[in-house]
């Protein structure tokens, strides 16, 4: 046992003087381990979705209020939650599962104004916000106000109305939370009933489009049961035994941890020894894996266009 | 040791600016991904040209240093996408 630690983790003449844990073949098997981690999470996910998934805590009340909160710090009026457009926002997921595609504008070109107008909401000034994949309400608001044109969209004046649905359902072939949030201000300051539509100018344009292309996903039938689109679109709860981004970076960083320590012992056993030999550089891999870490430190899960 | 120095000075700056990069592109994984992939071939490169000058380049440095660069980036490419 004594001899195989030293030689998979110290360099030793039984190693060429690098560790075993550092050679080529593990480094290669190290890459194996994730590969087949990655798919493995996957497939078990997919087999026991309620053991291992994606913990999710997305409710439209708390998204109103981390909406209004941040309008409020900026001396702006409070939106008002309105059911035609959050029966627009939900219609719009459905479309985005249904014809699989994430964007502002679908691939047969309908924009967000045509699901406000269809929804009976006639507007002077429109917007749309849309987000997938977070884990919390606040995630979701804090990565719009992170970007410019999202938080144009929040903190814009004009507004008197927000609609959101959450929607959970696969896109392109992944499990995917989708937030759609949709603004407006009622042409005349009164908001249409469902049966008066009539389509009128776009004046906010807020567009960065994805593209998609595969189609799978949810196919409810929106035109059956309007009036309860947003009831059934308000909130994305699920808390299985295990969640998945929690798993993934634990084993990560364990990778990571494991290779920046074998490095390190490599390294102080070689400058003790004095070593001569030919292979990379201890201190420059510890640096680039460290800077890794940090980077991937910060980031979290969740996509917003 | 001033040579060798300078040369730690540009693997730092790769480092920051692959690192900023990450971050900045939050919320946008191809973004991530990309200058991900970006400071990992800059990092392969450093390692060539390091022990190029060096006079101990040898084909498999560059092969462990291609590893290390690639597994740097299915670390990142793992938790952008799970």
């Amino acid at each position: 046992m004594e001899h195989f630690f030293r030689h998979f983790f110290t360099p030793h003449h039984t190693n060429n003087h690098r560790a075993k844990a550092l050679h080529h073949d593990s480094l290669l098997f190290y890459l194996l381990i994730l590969a087949v981690f990655n798919f493995g999470i996957r497939v078990a996910h997919r087999q026991f979705p309620a053991v291992l998934g994606y913990a999710t805590d997305i409710r439209l009340e708390q998204l109103l209020q981390s909406t209004n909160k941040v309008r409020i710090g900026r001396g702006l009026s409070e939106l008002q939650l309105n059911s035609i457009l959050s029966e627009a926002a939900a219609k719009k997921a459905q479309d985005m599962f249904a014809n699989g595609y994430w964007a502002h504008t679908s691939p047969t070109g309908k924009t967000p104004w045509e699901f406000i107008t269809g929804s009976g909401y006639v507007y002077s000034i429109a917007g749309e916000n849309l987000a997938k994949n977070f884990m919390t309400s606040q995630g979701v608001v804090d990565a719009w106000m992170a970007s410019p044109t999202h938080k144009d969209n929040l903190v814009k004046p004009g507004y008197k109305d927000v609609g959101f649905a959450i929607v959970n359902g696969v896109l392109n072939g992944e499990e995917t939370t989708l937030v759609v949030q949709m603004f407006g201000a009622p042409e005349g300051g009164i908001a249409m009933t469902p049966n008066s539509v009539k389509p009128v100018e776009v004046v906010t344009v807020n567009a960065e489009a994805l593209n998609t292309n595969e189609k799978t996903g949810q196919t409810l039938s929106m035109n059956a049961f309007p009036q309860v689109i947003s009831n059934m679109f308000s909130s994305v709860t699920e808390h299985p035994l295990m969640n998945i981004p929690t798993i993934t970076r634990d084993i990560v960083f364990l990778f990571i941890g494991f290779l920046i320590a074998i490095l390190i012992i490599d390294g102080v056993v070689v400058a003790k020894k004095r070593t001569v030999r030919v292979t990379g550089h201890t201190v420059a891999h510890v640096l680039f894996l460290l800077g890794m870490a940090i980077a991937i430190l910060t980031i979290q899960r969740g996509v917003i266009v | 040791m001033k040579h060798k120095n300078s040369y730690f000075v540009g693997l730092l700056i790769i480092l920051f600016f692959g690192v900023f990069a990450i971050i900045r592109g939050q919320n946008n994984p191809t973004l991530q991904l990309a200058a991900g992939g970006v400071t990992s071939v800059c990092y392969v490169l450093w390692g060539i040209i390091y022990h190029l000058f060096a006079k101990d380049i040898h084909f498999k440095v560059v092969v462990e240093y291609l590893l290390i660069g690639v597994l740097a980036f299915v670390f990142l490419a793992t938790i952008v996408y799970v």
